[in-house]
């Protein structure tokens, strides 16, 4: 499990077994950019950037991930839209850009 | 009860060089390395002397395990012809254990033919085997001897997990459960919960044009509910459809949510009777706590059987009646005061029987006369009911990662296959662990069908009397 890391700016982000951040609060902007590209997203667009943000002040304020009902409606996005803007979907995909933990449980 | 091993892995003690780490077939954060044989014979002795299953055990190691009539029933071995995933070969892994230590005959044989006894082999072959079963229990319809492989996949689990051989999927949750401070598998604090009623509350305001709530922590009400907590964050719909149910049969000031403990989870079904065991104690206290009369357990099959079957076993003076949603919707339906309008759900719609209520034959029909009530295009999988196929990911295999080609490409094939055949446009299935698996196998699988709880549907159909009608609820979600 610790083997696994990203590096971003010189600093070393333990990850868990699926790629998910360890620390939360040592997510910035560069993380995201970082998980970015190994998801196969060229560039951050503004609306990505409207999707990440709303899950990250989202997880800082529930310490958890929004139902993607919420997420939708929020950002204005559909489902398809999302999937769209993060091929690996809102929880695998856009959680773990915005940092967020991996969810437990039957999720 | 055995010693459990359960606490949070231990921090700051210098750990001896390590010797090469074994492979199991999931990630485990912190199993007993190194010799592992006594180990799991203390745990095995340990839970024969505090439980009762040594004459389960006793009856069911006198037969040959032999005679292979599992096979014809069970959906993994059917895929694979391997034999490893036969019923009566796993479970025998056990039973030969059970036999060389803890049964005279059985000591004595191994020492006349030169047994060496249990391996550390086969304690890695145990680890394999008993995550290959997905603990649907088909495989008992057809056993001429009356033995439950099902329960001899949770024993073997059990004494794994004393070892901490136990999937980081269901390992981690259950430590969050028992002692992480949200209390629940999914990690969700209580404000967060109330957040997400508020959400649902305005989503339902908007829907229906009438305001619905959903009781908080409210004491002395008939039920308490208890959904999976996974359903706050993925099932929305299924969550609403339950308000209105009981919004409309008139029972808003009859049940509530406590903040205190809101999980039906129980992974202690699936691999621990001391887990399951406290978190029973978790959802009797609660209900004791706000003096509710009956827990109301969610769209769920292992929460609703965990809850059913072993409220009354470990529920000790607290225990309460546990009724599952769709026993209540069916009642409130019988007596008139839910009207479903049969001209919203017109597309073709089939029913999944999640293992853990439709096995033993407590949840079959209920359901089904729900949706004959409003669905007037429903087609049964075959086979259906008592003797369904497992989604593929039951037994807690669902949340474990590691396994998801072989719940998509062994386990839940058969199920697939029978999902495609009925060309529904809808699949019904009431449990958080079969909606999980069967939404991954209709995307691997590439299935035209889409997954919904029963409630999610009733959402769509239910007629509120001064709300906006289910035609017009429709014409708004299409955007008209």
């Amino acid at each position: 499990m610790s083997e696994m890391v990203k590096v971003v700016n010189g600093v070393t982000l333990p990850l868990d077994e699926d790629g998910f951040l360890q620390e939360p609060d040592k997510w910035n902007e560069q993380v995201a950019e970082a998980f970015a590209s190994d998801e196969g997203i060229t560039a951050l667009t503004p609306d990505h950037w409207k999707v990440v943000n709303y899950l990250r002040d989202y997880y800082l304020k529930n310490k958890i991930a929004p139902m993607v009902r919420r997420l939708c409606k929020e950002t204005g996005f559909t489902v398809k839209q999302i999937y769209e803007l993060f091929p690996s979907g809102p929880a695998k995909g856009a959680c773990k850009l915005a940092g967020l933990p991996k969810p437990t449980g039957c999720v | 009860m055995s010693q459990t091993t359960l606490a949070p892995p231990e921090t700051g003690t210098p750990e001896p060089p390590a010797p090469a780490k074994r492979k199991y077939p999931w990630y485990v954060i912190k199993p007993r390395e190194g010799e592992r044989v006594k180990a799991f014979l203390e745990a095995f002795a340990a839970i024969l002397r505090y439980s009762n299953y040594k004459p389960a055990l006793d009856q069911y190691s006198r037969s040959s395990m032999k005679c292979s009539s599992c096979t014809t029933n069970c959906p993994v071995y059917a895929t694979t012809h391997d034999p490893r995933d036969i019923p009566c070969y796993r479970s025998g892994l056990l039973l030969k254990t059970y036999r060389r230590h803890f049964t005279v005959g059985g000591w004595f044989a191994a020492k006349v033919s030169g047994d060496p006894g249990l391996t550390e082999a086969e304690i890695d072959e145990m680890a394999d085997v008993f995550y290959r079963c997905t603990a649907c229990k088909r495989c008992t319809l057809e056993c001429p001897l009356g033995i439950d492989h099902g329960l001899l996949t949770h024993l073997g689990r059990w004494i794994l997990s004393e070892l901490r051989i136990v999937p980081k999927g269901l390992e981690i949750s259950v430590i969050e459960q028992l002692h992480g401070e949200t209390g629940n598998t999914s990690a969700i604090p209580a404000h967060a919960l109330k957040d997400t009623l508020e959400f649902l509350e305005e989503e339902l305001l908007e829907m229906f044009g009438i305001p619905m709530h959903y009781p908080v922590d409210e004491p002395d009400r008939e039920f308490v509910f208890f959904p999976a907590v996974s359903d706050y964050l993925l099932e929305p719909e299924t969550l609403m459809g339950n308000l209105a149910v009981i919004h409309a049969a008139g029972d808003a000031g009859n049940w509530t949510i406590g903040t205190g403990y809101f999980d039906g989870i129980n992974y202690g079904l699936f691999y621990s009777d001391h887990v399951l065991e406290r978190t029973i104690a978790k959802l009797v206290g609660e209900v004791a706590r706000l003096r509710g009369r009956k827990a109301l357990i969610g769209e769920c099959g292992h929460a609703s059987r965990s809850a059913k079957e072993f409220v009354p076993v470990f529920g000790g003076d607290l225990t309460v009646p546990v009724v599952n949603i769709m026993e209540y919707t069916l009642r409130q339906i019988e007596a008139g005061k839910i009207v479903l309008d049969p001209n919203i759900i017109t597309e073709k719609v089939t029913y999944h029987d999640p293992c853990n209520i439709a096995r033993s034959g407590w949840i079959i029909d209920q359901p089904r006369k729900i949706i004959r009530a409003f669905c007037p295009n429903f087609v049964e999988m075959e086979p259906h009911g008592r003797n369904n196929l497992c989604c593929g990911g039951g037994g807690g295999t669902v949340s474990v990662d590691e396994i998801h080609e072989f719940r998509m490409s062994v386990a839940g094939r058969m199920k697939a296959d029978q999902m495609r055949a009925t060309g529904a446009k809808y699949v019904i299935a009431p449990c958080a662990n079969c909606k999980k698996q069967l939404k991954e196998l209709i995307e691997y699988h590439k299935l035209d069908t889409k997954l919904v709880g029963l409630h999610d549907l009733i959402l769509k159909a239910i007629v509120i009397p001064g709300a906006k009608s289910p035609a017009e609820r429709a014409a708004a979600e299409r955007g008209e």
